[in-house]
């Protein structure tokens, strides 16, 4: 067995139901603590894969270009609040596939912050940039849905106000709320529904508008030097 | 920031104090503790940034302010009701629990913004640099990719303002998009073939045919260890006293909290020092600064 896969056993089996028990017995009710800890215990073994395969100088410099990208173009488009770098993590995944998706994804989010500021939501917002990444390639290189301009739009809008926005809200909501039950639970989703739905619009914009574009050049870099086509590599 | 003492130690003591500070901030939420965590954080934020400090510190009051008020709302559990809000009872307790929230959302926020100011980048990866030296790398690749980008997108929309296309003088709202987005997809085709020049010139010189070697600028030193071992053995005093209920604090539905004497002031105490490490290292390094300046 593979040291990546090990690790994946021990994490699930082991480290995250000892994660659930201490969280809720012994450190009475501390869920957001708790719940960083597990989404930690995920990345660690995605990370542990991708430092396994011993990635080549190509894969590891097409991946930060695509992460750099990702935090440069907040600066580059001259509108408050307009964000592509989710709408090119979804990109990215659909071009090169689930984990080099997971990787720009969580390298984006982590790097990022490195400009914008640490802070408690940084796991979170990691792990989610990291699956939305994930998921694109799993769906789109499976060819489950076709790359259209309008189908990855809407994708792009659904995995911002289904998946990111929530997350990103939920770890608000434990460190927020003394008590968490519906009512609260429903009051702060609310409160984040405009942040993810302009998000959630400014993802779509891109993906309809600069999706094809994009997937086109990537595609082409793909071909021209033959990249990340071994088929363990994805 | 550069000159503060406790910046300069080892960045694994560094990031051992921030865990030890933060985790212990998120699971007390005795006010006392959670007082004196944003003490601590704020005094040693001050000393990092100085009057600009203040002032982000004060923008942090009407965060405090609003999760305290809002908890009450939907945290109906004690028996003192202030009033009620839409038929449901607004108590003491859920307020006194909010606030304490609060100030432990305070306290994370100041305790990762003086994280920021001293374990920079840098420190990171080299941090990590032998544990996981791909994933370092890739960061570090990154992070000087974005100066880069930024850089070359500018001189890409120069060229484009000189011949009257610039994003920023985009008059509607797809025009400023369609602008930028442009910028990004050249920069996009660039990057990518200017990344593959970079590969190819890594693979020439032989990456991934050895084991990479680091180079650490960061050393321990004695004293890095003698500050390990007392953040350590501080961390472990103060999980000893909140094993046995010093900083145990319950508020809803009736208050319950552990009162700060006898032994209890004792981890309380300990508490104080941990959260004062940084600062006094600060202050004591400046003062010995002066000290030896007037003696010239």
């Amino acid at each position: 067995m593979k040291k990546s896969h090990i690790a994946i056993l021990i994490v699930f089996l082991i480290c995250i139901p000892l994660t659930l028990y201490f969280g809720t017995i012994a450190a009475r009710r501390s869920f957001y603590l708790t719940g960083t800890l597990v989404i930690i215990e995920l990345l660690v073994p995605f990370f542990m894969a991708f430092e396994g395969r011993k990635p080549q100088a190509r894969e590891l410099v097409i991946i930060a270009v695509l992460c750099a990208l990702g935090v440069a173009s907040r600066v580059l488009v001259p509108l408050p609040h307009f964000k592509p770098a989710f709408a090119i993590i979804l990109l990215s995944g659909m071009a090169f596939g689930p984990e080099s998706g997971f990787m720009v994804g969580a390298i984006t989010a982590f790097a990022g912050n490195f400009f914008m500021g640490q802070g408690p939501f940084t796991p979170w917002q990691m792990m989610a940039y990291g699956a939305g990444g994930m998921l694109a390639g799993f769906i789109f290189q499976k060819k489950l849905l076709p790359k259209k301009p309008l189908i990855m739009a809407i994708f792009g809008f659904v995995m911002c106000v289904v998946w990111i926005g929530p997350l990103l809200d939920c770890s608000q909501i434990f460190l927020m709320l003394s008590e968490i039950n519906w009512a609260g639970v429903a009051a702060s989703f609310a409160a984040g529904l405009p942040v993810n739905v302009s998000q959630g619009v400014c993802t779509a914009i891109v993906m309809f508008l600069f999706g094809r574009p994009i997937l086109e050049k990537l595609d082409r870099v793909k071909i021209k030097y033959g990249m990340m086509e071994d088929a363990d590599g994805i | 920031m550069h000159s503060d003492a406790f910046s300069k130690c080892h960045p694994a003591v560094n990031l051992v104090f921030f865990l030890g500070a933060i985790v212990a901030t998120v699971l007390i939420v005795h006010p006392a503790y959670v007082l004196a965590s944003i003490a601590g954080a704020a005094l040693y934020y001050m000393l990092l940034s100085g009057q600009k400090g203040l002032k982000r510190i004060l923008v942090l009051l009407p965060i405090f302010v609003f999760v305290t008020a809002v908890n009450p709302l939907f945290n109906t559990y004690g028996d003192r009701v202030l009033f009620k809000v839409f038929g449901r009872p607004y108590t003491l307790e859920a307020l006194l629990y909010g606030a304490s929230l609060a100030g432990v959302l305070v306290a994370m926020l100041l305790w990762f913004g003086c994280y920021n100011a001293v374990l920079t980048e840098d420190k990171f990866t080299s941090l990590f640099g032998n544990l996981a030296p791909a994933l370092s790398l890739l960061l570090v690749m990154v992070l000087r990719m974005i100066p880069n980008l930024i850089k070359k997108g500018r001189q890409i929309s120069g060229s484009r303002m000189s011949v009257g296309k610039d994003a920023s003088n985009g008059r509607t709202l797809t025009e400023k998009i369609s602008g930028g987005m442009l910028v990004v997809g050249t920069l996009m085709s660039w990057a990518l073939e200017g990344g593959v020049v970079t590969s190819d010139s890594m693979q020439a010189r032989g990456y991934g045919t050895a084991k990479r070697t680091s180079f650490m600028i960061y050393r321990f030193t004695g004293s890095d260890g003698v500050l390990a071992a007392v953040i350590a053995a501080l961390l472990a005093a103060i999980i000893a006293f909140c094993a046995k209920g010093a900083a145990s604090a319950v508020f809803t539905p009736t208050l319950d909290i552990a009162p700060v004497r006898g032994t209890n002031l004792a981890g309380f105490i300990v508490f104080v020092i941990y959260m004062l490490i940084p600062s006094v290292m600060h202050i004591r390094e400046a003062v010995q600064w002066n000290i030896s300046r007037s003696r010239i």
